[in-house]
C-alpha cells in the first residue's frame, strides 16, 4: 500500500484511537499490532493509545511490552486511567493519575486535571510530547471515524484538539461521509494502519533524517541568496552553551565562513580558535530549478534542509543540549551525488590542523599557542535503493598542547559514549533538554499577525540567549557569541548588562557561569589597578582568556595613519557594570550567599575600592571622575560622564552597604563608611533647572543638533558628519544618562524619566546596536509602549534583517538581552522588590497579551499580561506588587488581578 | 573553422605624443590578461612615427581610411578584440579629460575602453589595480563577472568604497570591528577575490585619487552607464580628469549615478 503524500515523513510520535469500526476489533496476537507498537517503541517513537475501554482491557487488546527508548502510553477515557507501559507490564495507574505530576524525567507536565472524553487525553498527550519537543508535524493522529455521520461529526474529531492542530492527522476508516480539513485519507482500515506503521518502522530501520515540525511561530527560515550566505549561516548558529558551530551548508566552499568554537577558548593573539569543520560532506551543488529550504526550529535547536530539484537532499543536525560534547549530522541524498568525505576538515585559515585515522574515528585537532580543540568523528554510510544516509556524530575536547595529547583521548572516549547512544536517541533528549529551556523562557505575544512577527523575532532572541552560556563553571559570553569571528568572541560590558539580566531569569546557572568568568579574573583585574597606582579592581573594556585587556589601542585609517582607540583606556564604566551584574544576578534569583559571603562580595568590594581611589576630590569637596568615556562613544574622553558618576556611586553605596553587612573586620567598616561619604560627594550631572542629567561636565553648551536635522535613525551619524562635527555636538550614539533609568531607576530623580528621554531621544541615533531595545524599555516605563514598540521590532529584527549588515560576523546577543529585557522590565514592568516580584506592564496597542515564562527566586513562573489584568502563574507563594505599590499574595498555582484603574481586583487562578 | 580566440587589446593610435603612452599601455594590459595587442590608426596617410613605434614593440599595424568614430568602434567589435586602449588628449590650456571623439567612442563601446591620460607613462607590468564600487549597481555585476576571468596576471585587486546613502551604515557599534566585517562583506559580494578595501566618506575622485597615490596602483577600473550628459557619470568624468594613469571603463547598461549621492561627497 502507498503512503500518501504527507505521511511519507518520520514521526516521532503517533497517536491512535483504540476504538471504532476498523481498528477497535484489532487483536494483537492476530494482527500484529502490538508487536508492531512494541518495534516502534523500541526504535524510538512514543506511542499514545487511546480508547473508552478501560486499562486492563485496553491493554489486552494491544499486549505490547516495549522496551523503549519509546514510550506507550495506555490512555483511558474510562475513568481517565493513563498508564505507561514497558516490559514489565503496566505501571500503577497511581502514578499516572489525573493531576499528579508525572514521570520525573519530564518536569513540569501532569496528567489531565479531569478526563471528561479523549479530547482530554489528546491534550495530555500533546503536553506530554510538548515536554519531550515533540510537536505539530512530528506526530502522528490515526483515527477511522473523523468524518461525519448522519450529520454529526465523527467521534475522532475529539483527538482534534488544538493543541494537536499541526500534527499530521490520517483516517484509516472508509469516511462515508467525507474528512475534515487537514485529515487525510488513507483507508484500508487496520490493514492500512498497519501499513503505516511498517512504513514508519521501516524509515526508522533506514535510519532517514528526522524532519523539523515547520511550525511558522518557532521557525526562521534562513535567507538562501548568495550575498546573504554568511548572514544565514551567523543566524542559523546552532549552540549549547559550551561550544556552537555556524549554519554553514554541507557542501560549503567559497564564499562560506564556516566556524566549530568553544567558548573561552582564544588563540594566542586573543581571538576565537576555529575547531575542525565537523558540518561538511562532499555533496553536488545543484544549478538547476530547485528549491533548498534551511530551517532553524528554534524550539528544538536544530537545523533541518530539504533540498529538491535533480540531486535532492536532506539534512539534519544539532549541537547536543544533553551531552555538552556531542555533535551529529545526519543527511541523505542520491548516492553518486553524496559522499560523506573527511569527517573533520580544517577551518579556514587554520595555522595548526593535524588529522589522523584511529580505530575507525577520525581524530583531529587545532591549536594556537598552549589551547587546542580536540575532536573524533566517525562516519556511517547506509546504502539503500536510490538513497545513501550519512550519519555523523563527533565529539569534542579541550586541552593545552603542553598536555599528552589528553585532549584527543577525550574527545575519543566522548565520542564511544556518544555512539552507544546513537543518532536517534541523542535527539530525542536534544529534544527534551530544549524544551526543558524553554519551559522557563517562553515568549507569548499575542494580537494578530504583527504580534506573530514579533513573538517569532523575540523568540529567536531568546533562542540565541538560551545558547550563549554554559550553565558550569565559568562562561565567557563574546559580543557575538560563538556565532561568528567578529569582535573575536571578546567579552564586553555586553555580557554583563545587556545578556546577564536576561539569563538571570531564563537560565540562572548560565547567570552564575558569566559572573565566574568575572570572579576568576578578578586578579587580572586587580592588577590592571595597581599598574595605574590605583586600588581595589579595574575590569578590562575587552577580555579574552586571562582577564587582562585586549582591547586594540589604535587602528590604521585610509591613509595609514594611526588612529587611537579610547575605549580601553577611558571606557571605565565596566568597572560598575560588573559590580552591577553581580547585584542583579543575587537580587533577581535570591542567591544572596553570592554577595554575602560568596565571591561576589569581592567583586563588589574591590570594584568600589577602584572608584574611591580613582575619584578625585577638588576645593568644594565635591568628587569628580575625568578622564572617562560613557556608553555614548561619539564623545570620546570627557569629565563627570552621569552614566559613569552614578554607576560608580552606586557601586560605592553598595558595596558599603555589604561591607557594613557582612564586616569581616573593623577596617572594612571603616572602609564602608567613607565610601558612603565619597558616594555623597560625587557630582552627578543633575541638572535642577531642567529636570534632566547633564550627559557630561560642558555637554550642554555643544552644537545643539538633533538627529532628524541630518539623517533618519538608526545612522552611524559620525559616518555622514565626521567624528569631529559630532563630537562638538549634542548627538549621541545610544542611550547614555538613560541607561541609568534602565540599570538602576532608583539611584536618578524622581520624575526624570520622561524629561530624559523627551531631551536625549531626539538626539540619539541608535549607531550603537544597545541603543533601540533600551530605549523601547524605557519608552514602555514613560507610557509610550506604541513608539517603543517601533524600537522594540528594530531591536528584535536587527539580525533577521541584517540591519548593521554586520550579522555575517555573528549575531548581536547584547541587542538580543536587551529584546528580553524590553519585554520583561519595559513592557511588562518586571522588578525585584525583595522576595516579592514587582509587575506594572505598559503594552502597546498592537499587542493584545504578552506571556513571558521566567525563574524567580528559585520559582518558576510566568507572567501574562493584557491591556486588563495580569495572571501571575508560580509554582511557590511570593508577593506581586503591581505596579510596585499594592502587594498581592500569590500562591500556586497564582493570581489574576485586574488593571481596572478604580482599584485592582485579584482572584487566584482555579 | 574555429573562432578566433578572443584576446586582442586593440590599441588606437594617432601620430600625437599619445601614442607611446597607449601603445605602453595597451601592452601591460596584454601582459595581465594573457592577450596580444594589435594597432590601428585611422588616417588616409601611413604614418611613419607609429610605423617605427609599433615595429619596435612588435605589434602589427593596421591603417584604416575614414571617420575616426565609426571605423574603431568597427575595429573593437571584431570578435577577437577583448578591450581596446584610446589616448586622452592634452590641450594648450592644460588637461582635458576626454575629446569628442574619444567621449563618443566611449558612449558606444560595448566593450572595456582603457583611457590614457597624455602624460602617463605606463608600467611596464600593471601590478595594482584599484576598482572604486558603489556597491548597489547590480547591473555592473555580469560585467565584472565577465571582466575579471580576463585577469590571467598576477595582480591585486583594491576595491575603493565610498558610502552612499544606500550603504551608509545604520549601525557601527566598533567601527575598527565593524568596518572590517563590511569590508569583508562588500568584497565576498561584489569583488571575490579582491585582497583589499577601503570604505570611507567624502568625495568619490579624491578619495581615488587618494588612495591610487597611496597604494601605487597602476590601473583604476571603473564600470559605467555610459551617459555622460549633464549631471550624469560625475565620478568618470572627474577621475577622467584627474587620473594621473590609465583608467579603465566597463560599459554597463544605463543605470541611476550614485555619485552624487556619496556621503561627504559635498
Amino acid at each position: 500500500m502507498s503512503v500518501p503524500v504527507g505521511l511519507e515523513e518520520s514521526f516521532d510520535a503517533i497517536i491512535f484511537d483504540c476504538d471504532g469500526p476498523d481498528l477497535g476489533d484489532a487483536d494483537a496476537d492476530v494482527d500484529g499490532l502490538g508487536q508492531r507498537v512494541e518495534a516502534l517503541c523500541n526504535a524510538g517513537l512514543h506511542i499514545f493509545a487511546l480508547s473508552e475501554k478501560d486499562g486492563t482491557a485496553l491493554d489486552r487488546q494491544l499486549r505490547a511490552r516495549p522496551g523503549g527508548p519509546g514510550r506507550l502510553h495506555l490512555c483511558s477515557s474510562h475513568g481517565g486511567e493513563i498508564f505507561e507501559v514497558g516490559e514489565v507490564g503496566r505501571r500503577t495507574p497511581e502514578l499516572n493519575r489525573p493531576g499528579v505530576p508525572n514521570d520525573s524525567a519530564i518536569a513540569g507536565t501532569t496528567g489531565p486535571a479531569r478526563v471528561v472524553d479523549k479530547s482530554d487525553l489528546a491534550r495530555y498527550a500533546a503536553a506530554w510530547l510538548a515536554a519531550a519537543g515533540i510537536t505539530g508535524q512530528l506526530i502522528l493522529v490515526v483515527g477511522d471515524q473523523f468524518g461525519p455521520t448522519g450529520g454529526v461529526a465523527g467521534v475522532d474529531t475529539l483527538l482534534l484538539v488544538d493543541e494537536l492542530s499541526r500534527a499530521r492527522a490520517v483516517s484509516v476508516g472508509t469516511e462515508p461521509g467525507g474528512l475534515p480539513p487537514g485529515v487525510v485519507h488513507l483507508g484500508g482500515g487496520l490493514r492500512g494502519f498497519l501499513a503505516l506503521l511498517d512504513a514508519q518502522l521501516a524509515r526508522r530501520r533506514e535510519q532517514r533524517v528526522p524532519q523539523v515540525d515547520a511550525d511558522p511561530r518557532w521557525v526562521i527560515r534562513l535567507p538562501q541568496g548568495h550575498d546573504e550566505q554568511r548572514t544565514a549561516e551567523a543566524l542559523g548558529t546552532l549552540g549549547n552553551g559550551w561550544a556552537a558551530v555556524r549554519a554553514c551548508q554541507e557542501e560549503d566552499g567559497p564564499g562560506s565562513s564556516p566556524l566549530f568554537a568553544v567558548g573561552g577558548v582564544y588563540t594566542e593573539d586573543d581571538r576565537l580558535l576555529a575547531g575542525p569543520n565537523w558540518t561538511a560532506l562532499d555533496l553536488s551543488r545543484e544549478h538547476g530549478h530547485h528549491t533548498d529550504l534551511r530551517l532553524l526550529d528554534l524550539r528544538t535547536a536544530t537545523l533541518g534542509r530539504v533540498r529538491d530539484g535533480r540531486q535532492r537532499f536532506r539534512s539534519l543536525r544539532f549541537v547536543s543540549a544533553d551531552r555538552f560534547y556531542a555533535l551529529a549530522l545526519r543527511a541523505e541524498g542520491l548516492p553518486d551525488r553524496l559522499d560523506p568525505g573527511d569527517p573533520l576538515r580544517p577551518p579556514p585559515g587554520a595555522s595548526t590542523f593535524e588529522r589522523t585515522l584511529e580505530e575507525g574515528a577520525c581524530l583531529a585537532r587545532t591549536s594556537s599557542g598552549s589551547r587546542e580543540i580536540a575532536m573524533a568523528g566517525r562516519d556511517l554510510v547506509r546504502d539503500q535503493p536510490g538513497c545513501r544516509v550519512v550519519e555523523r556524530l563527533a565529539a569534542w575536547a579541550t586541552g593545552t598542547t603542553t598536555g599528552n595529547r589528553t585532549a584527543t583521548k577525550e574527545a575519543q572516549g566522548r565520542l564511544e559514549e556518544m555512539s552507544s547512544d546513537g543518532f536517534d536517541q541523542m535527539l530525542a533528549r536534544h529534544r527534551r533538554a530544549w524544551a526543558g529551556r524553554w519551559a522557563d523562557a517562553e515568549v507569548v505575544i499575542e494580537g494578530g499577525a504583527d504580534a506573530d512577527g514579533d513573538q517569532l523575532a523575540a523568540r529567536f532572541a531568546v533562542f540565541h540567549l538560551l545558547a550563549a552560556a554554559s550553565d558550569q563553571g565559568e562562561a565567557a559570553v563574546g559580543a557575538r557569541g560563538l556565532s561568528g569571528e567578529a569582535y573575536n568572541g571578546h567579552v564586553f560590558w555586553d555580557a554583563d548588562v545587556f545578556v546577564l539580566p536576561a539569563l538571570a531569569a531564563i537560565r540562572p546557572q548560565a547567570a552564575r557561569a558569566m559572573l565566574e568568568y568575572r570572579v576568576r579574573r578578578l586578579p587580572a583585574a586587580r592588577a590592571a589597578a595597581t599598574a595605574k597606582g590605583l586600588r581595589g579592581a579595574r575590569f578590562p573594556w575587552e577580555s579574552a582568556t586571562d582577564g587582562s585587556d585586549v582591547t586594540p589601542r589604535s587602528v590604521r585609517d585610509a591613509h595609514g595613519r594611526p588612529i587611537r582607540i579610547f575605549t580601553g583606556s577611558h571606557e571605565e564604566h565596566i568597572v560598575a557594570d560588573v559590580a552591577w551584574a553581580a547585584h542583579r544576578y543575587s537580587s533577581w534569583t535570591g542567591d544572596t550567599e553570592f554577595l554575602n559571603r560568596g565571591p561576589g562580595r569581592d567583586l563588589l568590594a574591590d570594584t568600589a575600592r577602584y572608584w574611591a581611589s580613582r575619584i578625585r576630590l577638588d576645593a568644594d569637596g565635591s568628587g569628580h571622575l575625568y578622564g572617562v568615556m560613557g556608553p555614548d562613544e561619539y564623545h570620546q574622553v570627557v569629565d563627570d560622564n552621569a552614566y559613569t558618576n552614578v554607576m560608580a556611586r552606586w557601586n560605592l553605596r553598595q558595596a558599603a552597604h555589604l561591607l557594613a553587612a557582612h564586616p569581616r573586620d573593623a577596617e572594612e567598616i571603616r572602609e564602608a563608611t567613607r565610601w558612603v561619604a565619597l558616594a555623597e560627594h560625587l557630582v552627578d550631572g543633575w541638572n535642577p533647572e531642567r529636570g534632566i542629567y547633564e550627559q557630561f561636565a560642558g555637554y550642554f553648551d555643544l552644537e545643539p543638533l538633533l538627529v532628524h536635522q541630518v539623517a533618519q535613525p538608526p545612522v552611524a551619524i559620525d559616518v555622514v558628519l565626521g567624528p569631529d562635527r559630532v563630537a562638538g555636538s549634542q548627538l549621541i550614539k545610544q542611550a547614555d544618562v538613560l541607561m541609568l533609568h534602565h540599570l538602576i531607576p532608583d539611584q536618578v530623580a524622581d520624575g526624570s524619566l520622561v524629561a530624559c528621554l523627551r531631551f536625549y531621544d531626539p538626539r540619539t541615533a541608535h549607531g550603537s546596536s544597545l541603543s533601540p531595545a533600551i530605549t523601547a524599555s524605557l519608552l514602555a516605563r514613560g507610557d509610550m509602549a506604541d513608539q517603543a514598540l517601533e524600537l522594540f521590532r528594530l531591536a528584535a529584527r536587527l539580525d533577521l534583517d541584517d540591519v548593521t549588515a554586520t550579522t555575517a560576523g555573528g549575531v548581536h546577543l547584547a541587542t538580543m538581552g536587551g529584546v528580553w529585557q524590553a519585554l520583561a522590565y519595559g513592557f511588562l514592568g518586571l522588578a525585584a522588590h525583595g522576595e516579592d516580584l514587582v509587575v506594572d506592564p505598559r503594552l502597546p496597542t498592537a499587542w493584545s497579551a504578552l506571556t513571558l515564562h521566567f525563574r524567580f527566586r528559585g520559582r518558576r513562573m510566568s507572567v501574562r499580561a493584557t491591556h486588563e489584568r495580569v495572571t501571575v502563574s508560580t509554582d511557590a507563594p511570593l508577593g506581586v506588587r503591581l505596579g510596585g505599590h499594592t502587594r498581592h499574595p500569590c500562591t500556586p498555582p497564582g493570581v489574576t488581578i485586574g488593571l481596572d484603574p478604580v482599584g485592582p481586583a485579584d482572584r487566584n487562578i482555579t | 573553422m574555429t573562432a578566433p580566440v578572443a584576446n586582442v587589446v586593440l590599441a588606437a593610435l594617432d601620430p600625437s605624443a599619445a601614442a607611446r603612452p597607449v601603445l605602453d599601455t595597451a601592452l601591460s594590459v596584454a601582459r595581465i590578461t594573457g592577450g596580444r595587442v594589435e594597432a590601428i590608426h585611422v588616417s588616409d596617410r601611413e604614418s611613419e612615427t607609429l610605423k617605427t613605434l609599433t615595429e619596435r614593440a612588435v605589434v602589427p599595424l593596421r591603417r584604416v581610411a575614414g571617420l575616426v568614430e565609426p571605423t574603431v568602434l568597427t575595429a573593437m567589435a571584431a570578435p577577437d578584440v577583448v578591450i581596446a586602449v584610446i589616448g586622452a588628449r592634452s590641450t594648450p590650456s592644460g588637461r582635458r579629460p576626454v575629446g569628442r571623439t574619444a567621449r563618443r567612442l566611449l558612449e558606444q563601446a560595448t566593450k572595456p575602453v582603457v583611457v590614457v591620460p597624455p602624460d602617463a607613462s605606463a608600467a611596464r607590468t600593471f601590478t595594482r589595480l584599484l576598482m572604486p564600487l558603489e556597491g548597489e549597481a547590480v547591473s555592473s555585476r555580469p560585467v565584472l563577472d565577465a571582466f575579471l576571468p580576463l585577469l590571467v596576471g598576477d595582480v591585486e585587486l583594491f576595491v575603493l568604497h565610498v558610502f552612499t546613502q544606500a550603504t551608509l551604515p545604520r549601525m557601527l557599534d566598533k567601527p575598527h570591528y565593524d568596518l572590517e566585517i563590511l569590508g569583508r562583506e562588500f568584497i565576498a559580494t561584489h569583488l571575490p577575490g579582491a585582497s583589499r578595501i577601503e570604505m570611507c566618506t567624502g568625495p568619490v575622485g579624491t578619495r581615488v585619487a587618494e588612495m591610487t597615490e597611496q597604494h601605487h596602483i597602476d590601473l583604476i577600473v571603473l564600470t559605467w552607464s555610459q551617459d555622460s550628459s549633464e549631471g550624469r557619470a560625475q565620478v568618470v568624468q572627474d577621475v577622467l580628469a584627474r587620473s594621473p594613469i590609465p583608467v579603465m571603463l566597463l560599459p554597463v547598461p544605463s543605470q541611476p549615478s550614485t555619485a552624487a549621492d556619496a556621503v561627504g561627497a559635498q
